[in-house]
């Protein structure tokens, strides 16, 4: 397809420039800085750049998941590590012996210093107590991510507090983190995001850090707490399980150690509709044989269905007979019957199933 | 200068006769006055025309039909962004966008003619609606709040204002609607305690005419701020009215700091479209503490209500209420449920949802229904005339809200969690407010808008991406096709070279659909150069 070279003004903070646009428009906020070189430093940048930079980028920014950044990582490994790291190699990454002397006391040298000055530069208005790499990745977080889920992380219009999410706990150098940005999370409505490099490894960074000043805060804390939940009564929460609940769960059967299982708010959305649970059905196929199974998928042409030995089977659904267990509509058609109370006393009760 | 519509309505219908004439269209051109009545087949506002009733007028596709309905063309914008805005269609040329981007586009073949992206910036990528046109020249809103004044022939800036000051936390999405030379701009910004406003500018010279605001200045005592104007408004040229709606105060979860209604927040406004003086204002929701916009399209029918000829305003709002209302004078014809809600105590004299102060968001949660997303939300409805249904693709929904003193006084202040939702295309009697059908289209809801044809047709989707045609009278599945993934904006149908086509879009792609074309030439026959057939796929 042919593109059409046009000429864009554009306005750009407070003055105007003229530049060419097409398909690479080219920014004059992009022009600014230069990807950054030790300039004291020669001889390390040049031994990162020809062994180290194929896989951990230009500016040490790596490239999740499978290659880490090396930005600070002075600050995860000491010395003697990095070396042995080096010269020995690990997993997928080379062994490189043959750093030694000078070049290998240069290197160290290298992968010492603090975050490029690429990176820093997107931080200008950012405080500078903050480290640059948390700064740049607070400016990622904003332009994509805090719609949904608050500008400080700790949650917003529908996307939850990240400083509470098990995956971001569990989290290591964006390991897990980067897969769900990248990937998003169709079934919860969040989209993927093209964040790559040092972007990933900023953002993965002011996430962690909100995280970790969200945990300095304990009581005064935003968000839901365990503590906040307690507010039901035993006695009552039993006396409604057994009025409403007990027809199809029992306390030492499916829900025995439920609360050793969850906690909190978890619990009590698990409680109000188990998020993951799948529909039993039964399909009965024109030649009278029945397939049992979950529901995978199911619109108004298609059923598809992992069977009981969780191979995923479909029909056209006009050409089979369907019959879906009518468990989960139980918890649906409790919405509009629950006091608040109701739920709170429910919380307490549950509780006590550990 | 007033712009004279009507005088300029007398002329209009002699101009149409004109305009028919392929030989007399001047391209890429919108006259303010062809808004006024547009021509079938055309689609040259976010909403189709100035009534917001997304009905279009063309009948090739029918309910007979519509089986046959292929891919005529689909175009990728290769962008992550979602598609959630609605495209002109104007002299045979498409403009859409995602943020920072538009792109022009052959109506014809789908292929780009020219695309314009905005610098990087700092403000909000949640979404773009599209664009407005007024004579050769399109107006775009950045993510970082500047209005810019595009050429329509080949994307090149001839203008750019700042609307909104990002730096303070507003950003914009928003289509504008374009009235006589006034181009009307509404902001977005509940992260901050910030108020309100809707701003018109001079098409031509991009000089603010006048400002509504919402809610006074922050630090106002005993008031509230917010009421953001992040949707499209519609328009009487009769009355010269505007209708918009507005958004939630801040701080958003937490009422307790703005005791009070809070007017004009969550409200549908008239707005006096050459002053931007108040002509009358409707609180959808007083005094609101769960994020429910009252920005959904402010849909103008004018017919009988209960044997009384009116002119009316209905908006299925995210609060779960479906309004009528006498757009003359602001007051109440009906105001009903359209699907479950429980966050109330009754109706007010005025027809206004009363809040129960027990269902704001506390330490240890609220169950509310419908949940924060709302019973419907910005994709729009459609009114379909021969019916007298308001179709409308609404969200059945269940969730808990939080608020406690940690969570402070300033923005989101609260955490709210859905606990379960499902999608259902809505058939609405405006007159009674009952529920005439209703189509399930999946767990958790689409995200399409809805489109109805004067053959009777209903466009939207469901939640595992099928565009779908629905047959309006009863709401039975008469076509659908798979496109892979969520659809996040409202169909619209026009008109090229004879054909109707309806446009959709999905993720990050476009759709073109029509009917196929009549029986090709044999194969022997000669292809004209650079013609490639089109591909054809059956659903």
């Amino acid at each position: 397809m042919k593109s059409f070279p046009v000429l864009v003004i554009l306005s750009v903070l407070a003055g105007f420039v003229v530049y060419e646009g097409g398909e690479s428009p080219i920014y004059a906020s992009s022009q600014a800085s230069e990807p950054s070189a030790d300039k004291s430093n020669a001889a390390g940048a040049a031994s990162y750049a020809e062994h180290c930079a194929i896989c951990h980028g230009d500016n040490r920014e790596g490239n999740l998941p499978a290659f880490p950044p090396l930005v600070g990582i002075g600050r995860q490994l000491k010395e003697p590590q990095i070396v042995e790291l080096v010269h020995t190699g690990k997993g997928r990454m080379p062994a490189f012996p043959k750093i030694t002397g000078d070049e290998l006391t240069a290197l160290l040298r290298y992968l010492s210093t603090s975050a490029a000055p690429a990176q820093a530069a997107n931080a200008a208005s950012a405080p500078t107590s903050v480290s640059a790499e948390v700064a740049a990745g607070n400016t990622v977080f904003q332009q994509n991510c805090a719609f949904c889920h608050g500008r400080d992380t700790m949650g917003g219009e529908s996307g939850p507090d990240l400083t509470r999410s098990k995956l971001v706990i569990a989290d290591v150098n964006g390991d897990k983190i980067s897969e769900v940005v990248r990937n998003g999370r169709p079934e919860k409505k969040m989209p993927a995001f093209d964040i790559q490099g040092a972007e990933m490894t900023n953002l993965v960074a002011f996430i962690h850090a909100q995280a970790a000043t969200a945990a300095t805060k304990k009581g005064a804390r935003k968000g839901v707490d365990v503590a906040d939940l307690q507010t039901g009564n035993l006695e009552a929460g039993i006396r409604y399980f057994n009025a409403k609940c007990a027809t199809c769960h029992s306390a030492t059967g499916d829900l025995k150690g439920i609360a050793s299982r969850f906690e909190g708010l978890r619990l009590e959305m698990q409680m109000l509709y188990p998020e993951d649970a799948k529909s039993k059905v039964t399909i009965t196929l024109p030649s009278g044989e029945v397939v049992k199974g979950t529901i995978a998928y199911r619109d108004e042409w298609t059923i598809g269905i992992h069977d009981e030995n969780n191979a995923y089977r479909s029909w056209k659904a006009s050409k089979v007979r369907i019959v879906v267990d009518p468990g989960l509509d139980g918890h649906v058609a409790l919405f509009p019957q629950y006091s608040d109370a109701d739920i709170h006393n429910l919380m307490a009760y549950l509780q006590t199933l550990r | 200068m007033r712009f004279e519509f009507k005088a300029l309505t007398i002329v209009v219908s002699s101009w149409l006769v004109l305009l028919s004439s392929p030989l007399l269209l001047r391209a890429q051109n919108l006259d303010p006055a062809m808004l006024l009545n547009p021509q079938p087949g055309t689609w040259p506002t976010y909403h189709g025309d100035y009534s917001g009733r997304r009905h279009s007028s063309l009948t090739q596709i029918t309910p007979q039909n519509v089986g046959g309905l292929t891919l005529e063309w689909a175009l990728q914008t290769n962008q992550n962004a979602i598609i959630k805005s609605s495209p002109l269609m104007v002299d045979g040329i498409l403009y859409f966008t995602v943020p920072d981007n538009v792109w022009a586009v052959d109506a014809r073949s789908g292929h780009i003619i020219w695309r314009y992206t905005y610098p990087p910036n700092k403000g909000h990528h949640i979404g773009h609606r599209g664009v407005a046109m007024y004579k050769g020249w399109l107006y775009f809103t950045s993510p970082d709040g500047h209005l810019l004044s595009l050429n329509a022939k080949d994307g090149t800036v001839r203008w750019n204002v700042v609307v909104a000051d990002a730096t303070l936390g507003y950003w914009t999405t928003m289509a504008p609607l374009i009235v006589g030379n006034h181009v009307v701009v509404g902001v977005s910004g509940d992260f901050d305690n910030l108020p309100g406003f809707l701003r018109s500018i001079d098409a031509e010279t991009g000089k603010t005419q006048w400002q509504w605001n919402s809610t006074p200045p922050a630090g106002t005592p005993n008031t509230t701020t917010g009421g953001m104007t992040w949707m499209t408004g519609t328009y009487d040229p009769e009355l010269n009215l505007v209708y918009w709606g507005t958004g939630n105060p801040t701080p958003v979860l937490n009422g307790k700091p703005r005791p009070g209604d809070n007017p004009h927040t969550c409200s549908i406004v008239a707005l006096h479209a050459d002053t931007g003086e108040l002509a009358w204002s409707f609180q959808a929701s007083p005094h609101d503490t769960h994020d429910w916009d009252a920005v959904e399209v402010p849909v103008l029918v004018d017919r009988d209500f209960h044997g009384q000829p009116k002119k009316m305003l209905m908006q299925s709002s995210r609060n779960g209420y479906f309004f009528v209302l006498d757009r003359t004078n602001g007051k109440s014809l009906l105001t009903v449920p359209f699907g479950p809600t429980n966050w109330t105590l009754g109706i007010d004299a005025q027809g206004r949802p009363i809040p129960n102060p027990e269902k704001e968001p506390a330490p240890d949660g609220r169950i509310i229904a419908p949940d924060e997303g709302g019973l419907t939300n910005y994709r729009s409805p459609s009114f379909d005339p021969k019916t007298g249904l308001f179709v409308v693709d609404a969200h059945p929904s269940w969730s808990l809200y939080f608020a406690k003193q940690a969570d402070g006084e300033y923005g989101w202040a609260g955490a709210d969690y859905g606990v379960w939702g499902k999608g259902v295309i809505e058939a609405i009697d405006y007159q009674t407010g009952k529920i005439r059908w209703s189509h399930d289209v999946g767990k958790d809801g689409s995200g399409a808008g809805v489109l109805t044809t004067a053959s009777g047709l209903t466009f939207t989707g469901d939640a595992y991406g099928n565009v779908l045609a629905l047959n309006t009278a009863d709401g039975k599945t008469l076509w659908h096709a798979g496109t892979g993934g969520s659809i996040d904006s409202s169909p619209l149908a026009y008109e090229i070279d004879g054909r109707q086509v309806i446009l959709t879009s999905s993720g990050s792609v476009l759709f073109a659909w029509s009917l196929p074309q009549k029986a090709a030439p044999p194969a022997s026959a000669a292809i004209p150069v650079q013609k490639i057939p089109a591909h054809k796929s059956s659903h």
